[in-house]
């Protein structure tokens, strides 16, 4: 290849990557913890009694919970399996009609019990949002609310990550043998860095290229949808997922004479064994489409979302009216289909991939960090050989490198201090959804200011420390509502639960290691580095006495 | 490599013209029609499957072939050649989208 591409598509990867990186850091940070949604929702959750009505009452709940309020006909849920983070055998949400369709913070959510009398009650229920709202940082590349323009935003974030990933591929082809089974540690840290930076990109460019094509769909395939149903499905787009009408309609069903949920899901076994069903989503149940969504998962099959797929059944006889959504009885299109949605979100081959899939989201991460930081060296003033003064670095190296110190570390302490502030902020003031924002955002914000205060050397450590502490303060959380009840905390014990715990120690063990070699580098690596706690706060223009004005 | 032309003996001694505005709204223009004409082309192909499927597939083609030419077009020796082969690219798969 002409070396002349090379530096066309260096250039290209610089600025693809200097404008998307840190977004991408929140991203692939929240991405990461968002695999694990469910323990993270255990572990904030806190614990409710008497809402698990045994298996074999449901349909006595159901029709007691119908007849109360024959709305909830529209669509409830039945959970099979008991977990911290399951509002009750019962539930259901009501939306708001106006709110976007993937906000969750706008939607009531209810639980139905049967009180000592075998009567049925319907209560509010207020499940904890945590897990949400890392999702949505995830989503939204750290923006508050998952709506259209910000998917919009991450769409273009997206497109760019795709693009920085040709990029960077092409920048490195001429040179991949030579540099791919190479990693120069030694005196030249900028190599190493580099060498580090092109193996972890090469070994996970599958699963980024996965990431950044599916996050595009996510982001405009409602425009996509709309311009292809006027030049390629002339217009009938609108019918494709309609169901057809019933020959007659059967109105004033009794819901009282559906199968039992065992029974339904015996049936749904028995259609795709391997099958594990976790949830029965009914819907329309009085009406003449009435319809259960068996939810479950098959680990030895592609579920096509996160929570898994479903058999669609008829409640009333059982019948199994589609199985697009099944794991392991899809069709070859669907399973295509199934397996972007798989692919992005680790819907396969259980948990051994969903931790995969969390060591390459942090990997990612640490790419885009890396990345930052190699375009903060290229612009490194050095020293002269042969001794002389330290050159002061320039005013937007300097503020590029605080500005990545706050954004990555900012995110990592904010989602940290989120996660502990859920649980104390239901002990302090019970509703504790309210606080996560404000948490997260204050810490975030704060951690970028103190960065280009102090400068990024400084701020490093000091943001590094804190991030430990942050970590730390999880399982401290727990272990503190265990020893004292009277703090109004709990601490679940489930595996999924603890598993939070764990895993913030040994990040929080992995931060420190950070914090202390970041610590040595800023007392003793070379002075002409912004990485030296020479005298450079970065709002300030030059260097006291060196008399060098940056430009 | 792209863009290699008979009106010139060695296209490996042209002088490579970076022309970043015209290569880049080519691949973004013509990306995307050419995106749109194959995603066309496969539904057209494949109307034996269901099309609820079919459109979610021909949706799923878009991004990767808009953002597979983006990422290709600064191969091309210049942004005028850039809007020449991939105009004549779209203009052949549309044409071919129109005519089945």
């Amino acid at each position: 290849m002409r070396s002349e591409f090379v530096r066309i598509y260096k250039a290209v990867h610089t600025w693809t990557g200097i404008v998307a990186g840190m977004a991408l850091f929140i991203a692939f940070y929240a991405g990461a913890l968002t695999v694990f949604k469910e323990p993270l929702a255990a572990w904030a959750s806190p614990p409710v009694a008497g809402r698990m009505v045994p298996l074999a009452d449901t349909p006595k709940l159901i029709a007691g919970v119908l007849a109360a309020d024959p709305a909830t006909a529209r669509d409830f849920t039945i959970h099979m399996g008991d977990a911290e983070h399951v509002p009750g055998r019962m539930g259901w949400q009501v939306r708001d009609t106006d709110a976007d369709d993937h906000d969750e913070s706008s939607v009531r959510h209810y639980v139905g019990t049967l009180d000592a009398t075998g009567q049925a009650r319907i209560e509010a229920s207020h499940p904890s949002q945590l897990a949400s709202f890392i999702d949505v940082l995830h989503r939204v590349v750290g923006l508050p609310v998952d709506s259209d323009p910000n998917r919009w935003v991450m769409g273009l974030v997206a497109a760019l990550y795709a693009l920085a990933l040709i990029s960077g591929v092409v920048v490195l082809l001429p040179s991949l043998v030579k540099d791919f089974f190479a990693l120069r540690l030694g005196k030249n840290l900028k190599r190493m860095w580099l060498d580090a930076h092109n193996v972890v990109g090469i070994v996970s460019l599958p699963f980024h290229l996965v990431m950044a094509l599916t996050a595009v769909v996510f982001a405009y395939h409602d425009g996509i949808y709309i311009v292809q149903d006027k030049f390629v499905h002339d217009g009938k787009w609108g019918t494709a997922f309609q169901r057809q009408q019933p020959a007659a309609a059967a109105p004033g069903r009794d819901p009282a004479s559906m199968l039992p949920p065992l029974e339904l899901i015996a049936r749904a076994q028995a259609f795709a064994p391997g099958f594990e069903p976790t949830a029965l989503q009914y819907q329309q149940v009085t009406g003449p489409r009435a319809v259960v969504r068996v939810w479950g998962k098959d680990a030895a099959a592609v579920s096509p979302r996160a929570r898994g797929g479903f058999a669609a059944l008829d409640p009333y006889t059982g019948k199994v009216i589609n199985s697009d959504f099944l794991p392991g009885r899809q069709s070859t299109p669907n399973l295509f289909v199934s397996s972007f949605f798989a692919l992005h979100m680790a819907a396969f081959g259980g948990t051994a991939v969903q931790w995969m899939y969390f060591l390459l989201g942090l990997a990612g991460a640490w790419l885009f960090y890396s990345g930052n930081l190699l375009w903060v060296e290229s612009r490194r003033r050095k020293r002269p050989r042969d001794g002389g003064e330290v050159p002061a670095q320039r005013r937007d190296v300097r503020l590029m490198a605080a500005a990545t110190v706050g954004v990555c570390l900012g995110c990592v302490c904010g989602i940290s201090l989120t996660i502990v502030g859920a649980k104390w902020a239901y002990a302090l003031v019970g509703d504790a959804n309210a606080w996560l924002l404000p948490v997260y955002y204050t810490t975030f914000f704060g951690c970028i200011v103190w960065a280009f205060l102090q400068g990024a050397a400084k701020a490093a450590v000091h943001l590094l420390w804190l991030a430990v502490m942050a970590a730390l303060a999880i399982p401290l959380t727990s272990g503190l509502a265990a020893v004292a009840p009277g703090l109004n905390m709990w601490v679940n014990t489930s595996l999924s639960s603890l598993g939070v715990d764990i895993t913030a120690c040994v990040g929080a063990a992995a931060l420190g290691w950070m914090a202390r070699a970041t610590a040595r580098r800023v007392r003793q690596g070379g002075a002409d580095s912004v990485w030296s706690e020479g005298p450079q706060p970065c709002l300030q223009g030059g260097v006291p006495g060196v008399g060098v004005q940056a430009k | 490599m792209w863009g290699g032309g008979a009106d010139m003996a060695d296209p490996a001694l042209r002088p490579i013209q970076r022309d970043w505005l015209s290569k880049t709204l080519a691949g973004l223009v013509l990306g995307a029609i050419l995106a749109l004409a194959c995603s066309g082309l496969f539904a057209r192909l494949n109307t034996a499957m269901p099309l609820g499927v079919r459109g979610q597939l021909a949706m799923w083609m878009v991004p990767p072939v808009w953002l597979g030419v983006l990422g290709g077009v600064y191969f091309f020796s210049s942004g005028v050649r850039a809007w020449l082969w991939l105009g004549a690219a779209s203009a052949f798969v549309t044409g071919v989208f129109y005519l089945l």
